[in-house]
C-alpha cells in the first residue's frame, strides 16, 4: 500500500487512530519467537540506501518498514513494507532538520519498531534516537565512505547503539565498542 | 570513448574544465562524453548533458573504455562493478564542491587498494589520463553476507 505523507492526519489524530492496543508477547499466548520482530530500516537516498539493501539477508522474514529521504525510492523499497519519506536534510539547513526531525518522530511514534537498522546519514541518526527513546534496539553500520573517522551521524549514535559496525579495520581499532567484519560494498 | 561523470547533486566544473584542457594540449586522443550536472560551463571539445536517464547512463558506462569522475562512492562502485578503469579527482570543501573532504580519504583508500587511479589537482590530470589507458583495476571483494550474518545473530539474540 502506498501512503502519501501529506494526506496523513496531524499527530493528535494519529494517536487516536492508528495505535492498536499494546500486546505483550509474553502474555498473549504466543511464543516470543513466533512474534514477528518489527524492524525500521533507515537510510538516506543513494549510497546509504544501496549499502543497507546489501544487507537484506539479515532482516529476511521480519516485519520491516523504511524511512528514507527521496520519494523516487518509494517504488523500489515498497517490497520491504511501508515506505516513509522524511525529506532531505543536513547540518547546513537547520529548519529542514527540524522538519525532518518532526516527521521521523511521528513515524517512529506510530510504528514503534523493536529494532532500527541504519547506514546513515542524518535521517538515520534522527530515527535511531527517537526509536531508542521508545525502547528499540539500535544497529548502526557506518558508511564505507568514512575511512579515517566515523561519520558525524555515527559518532552521535555510537553511545546509544546496541551493535555498531564499521567497514574499515582501522576504525575498529580507533574506536571502542565498534566491530569490523568486512565491507558491505 | 571516455565517459566523464560528476554526479547530479552539485556541478564540478574544475574537473570538466581540466578534461577540456587536456583535450586542448593533446593528452586525449579518444572521444569523450560528459555528464556534468547543472552548470553554465560548456565543454569546447566534447558533448555533454546535465543529467542522464539511468538507462542512457548505463549505456555510456558499458560503451566506455574508461571513466573519469568525482570520487563519489556511487561512481567508484559503478566502475568496479562494470570492470572499467576509473580515474577520480576528489571534490574539495575549499572550493565549495562538497560539504566535507571525505572524498579525498575515500579516493586515497581505493587507489591504495588498486581499485582506481586518483589525482588530487587538475595539473596532474593529463599524465593520469595516459596511465588510465593501461590501468587494470583490481577486483573488489566485499563481504555483505558476513556483515548481514552478524546482524542476524544480533537480531536472534533479541528473540531469545
Amino acid at each position: 500500500m502506498v501512503r502519501h505523507r501529506k494526506e496523513v492526519h496531524p499527530l493528535s489524530a494519529n494517536l487516536l487512530a492508528t495505535n492498536p492496543p499494546a500486546t505483550n508477547p509474553k502474555t498473549s499466548g504466543y511464543m516470543v519467537t513466533t512474534k514477528k520482530m518489527k524492524i525500521c530500516l533507515a537510510a538516506s537516498a543513494g549510497g546509504h540506501t544501496s549499502q543497507l539493501l546489501e544487507l537484506s539477508e539479515s532482516w529476511r522474514g521480519s516485519h520491516t518498514f523504511w524511512i528514507t529521504t527521496a520519494s523516487a525510492l518509494r517504488e523500489m523499497l515498497s517490497k520491504y513494507g511501508q515506505v516513509y519519506i522524511a525529506g532531505e536534510c543536513n547540518r547546513e539547513h537547520l529548519l529542514r532538520v527540524i522538519v525532518v526531525l518532526l516527521r521521523c518522530a511521528r513515524i517512529v511514534f506510530r510504528e514503534r519498531p523493536d529494532v532500527v537498522i541504519s547506514t546513515g546519514a542524518a535521517v538515520g541518526c534522527i530515527t535511531c534516537f527517537f526509536s531508542k527513546l521508545f525502547g528499540a534496539k539500535v544497529v548502526w553500520i557506518d558508511s564505507i565512505t568514512n575511512v579515517e573517522r566515523i561519520s558525524l551521524s555515527g559518532r552521535l549514535v555510537r553511545p546509544i547503539a546496541d551493535l555498531f559496525l564499521v567497514q574499515w579495520p582501522e576504525l575498529a581499532k580507533k574506536y571502542s565498542n565498534v566491530e569490523y567484519l568486512g565491507a558491505v560494498i | 570513448m571516455i565517459f566523464l561523470t560528476v554526479g547530479t547533486q552539485f556541478p564540478f566544473d574544475r574537473l570538466v574544465q581540466a578534461v577540456d584542457e587536456a583535450f586542448d594540449n593533446g593528452s586525449i586522443d579518444e572521444e569523450v562524453f560528459a555528464q556534468i550536472g547543472e552548470t553554465s560551463y560548456r565543454p569546447r571539445n566534447f558533448g555533454s548533458a546535465a543529467r542522464l536517464e539511468k538507462r542512457v547512463f548505463d549505456n555510456y558506462v558499458k560503451q566506455a573504455s574508461s571513466i573519469i569522475g568525482h570520487a563519489g562512492m556511487g561512481t567508484i562502485t559503478m566502475a568496479l562493478y562494470n570492470h572499467k578503469p576509473l580515474l577520480v579527482m576528489p571534490r574539495l570543501k575549499r572550493y565549495h564542491e562538497v560539504v566535507n573532504n571525505h572524498q579525498v580519504a575515500l579516493a586515497k583508500k581505493f587507489s591504495e587498494l588498486g581499485h582506481i587511479l586518483v589525482v588530487y589537482n587538475a595539473d596532474d590530470l593529463p599524465d593520469s589520463i595516459c596511465r588510465l589507458k593501461n590501468f587494470i583495476p583490481k577486483e573488489r571483494i566485499a563481504a555483505p553476507s558476513v556483515v548481514a550474518d552478524r546482524i542476524r545473530r544480533f537480531l536472534n539474540s533479541l528473540r531469545d
